[in-house]
């Protein structure tokens, strides 16, 4: 595979054949974020190397013949907080088990505190070839309100330390609209990762998820609730600088320049193949979706053993797959593909056509050249397009 | 027993006056409940009587009393309903009666309904004793109320009796008083039968029991019997006595009072106020005057919350209806509350007790649209027509007039509050007929009002305005035009039928701003805006808007779950399926339940 079509694969748009992706969790943090409901846990540092080793097991005894990773993410959890020669070590066991095309997208998270230019060389030199940063704000009230352990500064430094040591594909991750935010504050944030010319960026709405601490701040009072108009205001705002500097959005929250779309994430959207090895990892084969065991004492446990991680699985039958692909794969820019859909998934069951047809009647949806589209308008309020096809 | 040495007499009180405690107290002294089977408030029937204080259904004692003359004389007690709502079955009960006892608290004196019962015991002729009750109490006043009942009845102060039913004082003096005072009855026993049913209750074991005088003749055991108001035949199964518990004899004779039992199935066949007859010699009998058709003059759609349980809903009011011969109901649907049934009752606490059955006895959670009345519509064409719910109001272009009924209110009030009474009857469109002192301190206020501005929440805020001090009674007085208009509610330019109201035209705009400003915050936002209307015809009278809801997108999708995303999705999607639609906006049917909730507040400003 060459470069060239390596490049026309992280368009951003729906893929009929999108490959292949391996997911790998590291489900610890130093510290966990106030809004975070992750499978994360902190003070956990006497696991770590027995869950490395467990990882390793698990993904050698991976059941199955698979194609090659045309994508691997490695997320968390701060997989940074493990120290590169593990996660090389982790890499290098999907590189021999499943395989790893040439010029795959191999993707590690990273936090800001848990980084420098020699981690990055590291990582760069076991083969990951793009980082995502968790920035989330350049507002120092903001980053301490939401439990963040970083600085202002030490994030942007983390992206420059990324860039000096020759990482290519460099992502910022950023969270809007959180209680303290003023408008000024997201807007400042914005332009602060801007100047430091990252190749793609996720802008993710905060959400208060039930049992997280900012959730009980929420509920005694102590912190306001999120407002949907403000983080609608904040998302317009974004959009307008984004675009203004050359990003496109290709998805509902991540915009990228040119040919830097994440093909990990496209995969994700166009309904694709993948493995999700570790604590809590999803992994999805051909309508099969399947989660490994959440705790991390629990899962090392069961790999030293030599036993079957997964802990649950579903499997859809195929008028629900094609649903589901949709609702995936319409939170893309592009939308879907139909006639590759229609091979993909096979024709609509006329219950499914009937509600597509009343979204476009309301247009909500439109349908252009052969591709199915949200409506501009309609990116904001998905989930009142989205919950009708699933 | 002979006619001579019979008495028949009611008591005519109100709540908490001391009504059931002086029953209680004349059952104990004439030794016909014993000591040990005295219970409290004995003649009142059902648990819902008892928590409230009050008594729904008449029921008749007997006692036998020998009295100082020597003599034993056969005393029936006869229980009337205590509220406004049940005027008519008042009404029969003092037509089955030759006197009264007027029993007032000496601490409160004399309440509205009394007033209105006393005057209805007064036309009715018959003979009535002043009792001042609670003698006993420290706060009690009995000159001053022993005044002001002399001046109500023209009699002497020192003619009015002063007892305490609690401590047994003064009431032997009073079983004199019934004696000597009332009238034995004056029927014909030669006659043939004619007997009035002034009560009938239904009993899941016997069927309806019927509470009967004898006005002329006798009637027997096994005798084919006739209702002439009804026309149902059937034969008397069984008759007998209260005393107080039920015991059947052979025959009842002119004037005596008792029960009668004859297989009959619902209330509604042996109403109160009919003409029982004997069949064998009541060819030509003419009915006993005074008889009505129980006539609904409040009306409201009941739902279940749940819809699933309307059968049920539908079940218990079949029930209730065996036992309430003025409860009608039909089906109904509405678009915001799915289906219920649209429910007619005497009055307001009818309206309430019926509810609290339905959701008590049935253990059914209910919600009810704002109470309405019975307007009567003049079209275009020449027809009348009456429209109990204001759904059905025909098109404003085709009515030349719409009346409404009145009712005659009567407040009782201490005089430091007939300002505040004043101003809260204007408010609902009232008129000042009559105002007359009591005493210094007490006056009694007569307005004419339309009862539709009474039905929502009048009488709590009496009571609120004046501490609880002033008492209230009303009876209808006819339909009178009046200049008003329907109001409907709209959403996104659908009528939402629960919330269509007949309100008068200078209180529409009120309602209107009103509930579109609740509705708005009630009604969750959709991917549009969504105009709440209230509207006068086509004549948009108040307009809020739900603003179109601008995010409601999941951010992310963690680490591949998919399958999460997929189940929040589903979940909404779900919560769709729950919705009332209203065209084409989406509402749970709880904002509707929460703003008629609300509702009667908003009638009230």
């Amino acid at each position: 595979m060459s470069v060239v079509v390596a490049e026309a694969t992280r368009s951003g748009a729906w893929l009929e054949d999108p490959g292949f992706g391996v997911y790998v969790h590291i489900p610890f943090c130093r510290h966990r974020c106030h809004y975070c409901d992750f499978n994360t846990y902190e003070g956990q540092e006497a696991l770590h190397a027995d869950y490395v080793v467990a990882l390793v097991r698990d993904i050698e005894r991976a059941v199955g013949d698979f194609p090659r990773a045309t994508s691997v993410f490695f997320g968390g959890g701060t997989p940074t907080l493990l120290p590169p020669p593990s996660l090389a070590r982790i890499l290098q066991a999907v590189r021999d088990r499943i395989g790893i095309e040439e010029h795959a997208e191999i993707t590690v998270e990273a936090n800001p505190e848990t980084v420098d230019e020699g981690i990055f060389e590291a990582l760069l030199e076991a083969g990951f070839g793009r980082v995502s940063i968790g920035i989330q704000s350049l507002a120092p009230h903001v980053l301490r309100a939401l439990g963040r352990e970083h600085s202002a500064h030490r994030a942007l430094d983390a992206m420059r330390a990324a860039r000096r040591a020759g990482v290519a594909d460099v992502n910022a991750d950023l969270i809007y609209g959180s209680p303290w935010e003023r408008p000024e504050d997201w807007r400042s944030s914005l332009e602060g990762v801007l100047a430091e010319l990252p190749d793609h960026i996720s802008a993710y709405a905060l959400t208060v998820e039930e049992g997280t601490p900012l959730a009980t701040l929420v509920r005694t009072g102590r912190a306001p609730d999120v407002d949907p108009d403000i983080q609608a205001n904040r998302y317009e705002a974004a959009g307008e600088l984004l675009t203004a500097a050359g990003y496109g959005r290709y998805e509902i929250s991540n915009w990228a320049r040119p040919g830097r779309a994440s093909r990990h994430n496209v995969l994700y959207w166009s309904a694709g193949n993948y493995l999700g090895f570790g604590a809590g990892a999803h992994g999805h084969l051909d309508g099969r979706r399947s989660w490994a065991i959440r705790l991390p004492r629990d899962f090392i446990a069961v790999a030293d053993d030599g036993g079957f991680t997964e802990e649950g699985a579903e499997s859809l039958e195929a008028d629900h797959r094609a649903g589901e692909a949709l609702m995936l794969g319409l939170r893309l820019t592009s939308g879907v593909n139909l006639a590759g859909f229609y091979r993909r998934f096979g024709d609509l069951s006329d219950s499914r056509a009937g509600v597509l047809e009343e979204l476009e009647n309301l247009g909500l949806v439109s349908r252009a050249e052969g591709w199915l589209r949200l409506a501009g308008h309609a990116t904001l309020i998905a989930n009142e397009v989205l919950c009708r096809l699933v | 027993m002979d006619q001579a040495h019979q008495r028949a007499f009611a008591v005519i009180s109100h709540v908490d006056h001391g009504k059931s405690t002086l029953s209680d107290r004349l059952l104990g002294l004439t030794g016909t409940v014993s000591e040990r089977d005295m219970r409290e408030q004995y003649l009142d029937r059902m648990d819902l009587e008892r928590e409230r204080g009050i008594t729904i259904k008449a029921a008749a004692v007997r006692m036998e009393y020998r009295a100082a003359d020597g003599e034993v004389y056969e005393l029936n007690l006869i229980d009337t309903p205590g509220h406004v709502d049940f005027g008519y079955e008042v009404s029969r009960s003092l037509a089955a009666c030759e006197g009264v006892l007027l029993l007032v608290d000496a601490a409160q004196g004399i309440e509205a309904q009394t007033l209105t019962n006393l005057y209805l015991a007064v036309d009715a002729g018959l003979e009535i004793i002043p009792v001042l009750n609670k003698i006993d109490l420290p706060a009690a006043q009995p000159e001053k109320y022993g005044q002001e009942i002399a001046g109500l009845i023209g009699c002497d102060p020192s003619d009015v009796l002063r007892i305490s039913a609690k401590t047994g004082e003064g009431v032997a003096e009073l079983l004199e008083a019934i004696v000597h005072q009332i009238p034995p009855p004056s029927g014909d026993p030669g006659a043939p039968l004619r007997a009035l049913v002034f009560d009938s209750y239904y009993d899941i074991f016997r069927g309806v029991v019927a509470y009967i005088r004898v006005v002329d003749g006798a009637i027997r055991a096994r005798e084919p019997i006739r209702f002439l108001a009804t026309g149902v035949e059937a034969e008397a199964d069984e008759i007998g006595i209260m005393a107080p518990d039920a015991t059947p004899i052979k025959s009842l004779a002119t004037g005596e009072v008792g029960y009668l039992i004859a297989g009959i199935k619902e209330v509604a066949l042996a109403k109160v106020g009919d003409t029982v007859t004997s069949r064998a010699r009541g060819a030509d009998v003419e009915a006993l005057s005074g008889y009505r058709e129980p006539k609904p003059m409040v009306f409201a759609g009941i739902y279940p919350v749940e819809g699933d349980d309307f059968p049920l809903l539908r079940d218990a009011l079949e029930k209730l209806k065996l036992n309430d011969a003025a409860l009608v109901y039909e089906p109904e649907s509405s678009s915001a509350l799915g289906f219920g049934f649209r429910c007619g009752f005497l009055g307001l606490l009818h309206m309430e007790i019926v509810r609290e059955r339905l959701e008590r006895e049935f253990d059914l959670e209910l919600i009810a649209t704002a109470p309405s009345v019975a307007y009567e519509i003049e079209l275009s064409n020449g027809d009348r027509r009456i429209v109990r719910n204001p759904t059905d109001m025909p098109d404003a272009g085709t009515i030349t007039e719409i009346s409404e009924p009145y009712v005659s209110i009567m407040v009782v009030t201490p005089s430091e509050y007939v300002g505040t009474i004043m101003q809260l009857c204007q408010e609902r469109r009232g008129e000042l007929k009559e105002m007359h002192y009591l005493s210094p301190e007490r006056v009694e206020l007569r307005y004419h009002t339309p009862l539709g501005e009474i039905i929502f929440d009048f009488f709590d805020q009496l009571k609120s305005r004046t501490k609880g001090y002033a008492s209230l009674d009303y009876e209808p007085v006819g339909m009178h035009p009046a200049n008003l208009v329907k109001v409907d509610v709209l959403l996104n330019q659908q009528p939402v039928d629960a919330f269509s109201t007949i309100v008068h035209r200078d209180k529409a705009y009120a309602y209107g701003k009103t509930m579109t400003e609740r509705l708005r915050k009630l009604i969750p936002r959709q991917f549009f805006d969504v105009p709440i209307q209230a509207a006068i015809g086509s004549r948009v009278i108040a307009r809020e808007t739900v603003k179109a809801k601008r995010k409601d997108v999941l951010a992310k999708c963690y680490g591949g779950d998919i399958t999460r995303k997929r189940k929040l999705l589903e979940k909404q999607k779900e919560g769709k399926r729950r919705m009332k639609q209203i065209g084409s906006v989406e509402v749970p049917q709880s904002a509707f339940i929460e703003a008629l909730r609300l509702d009667q507040e908003v009638k009230a400003q």
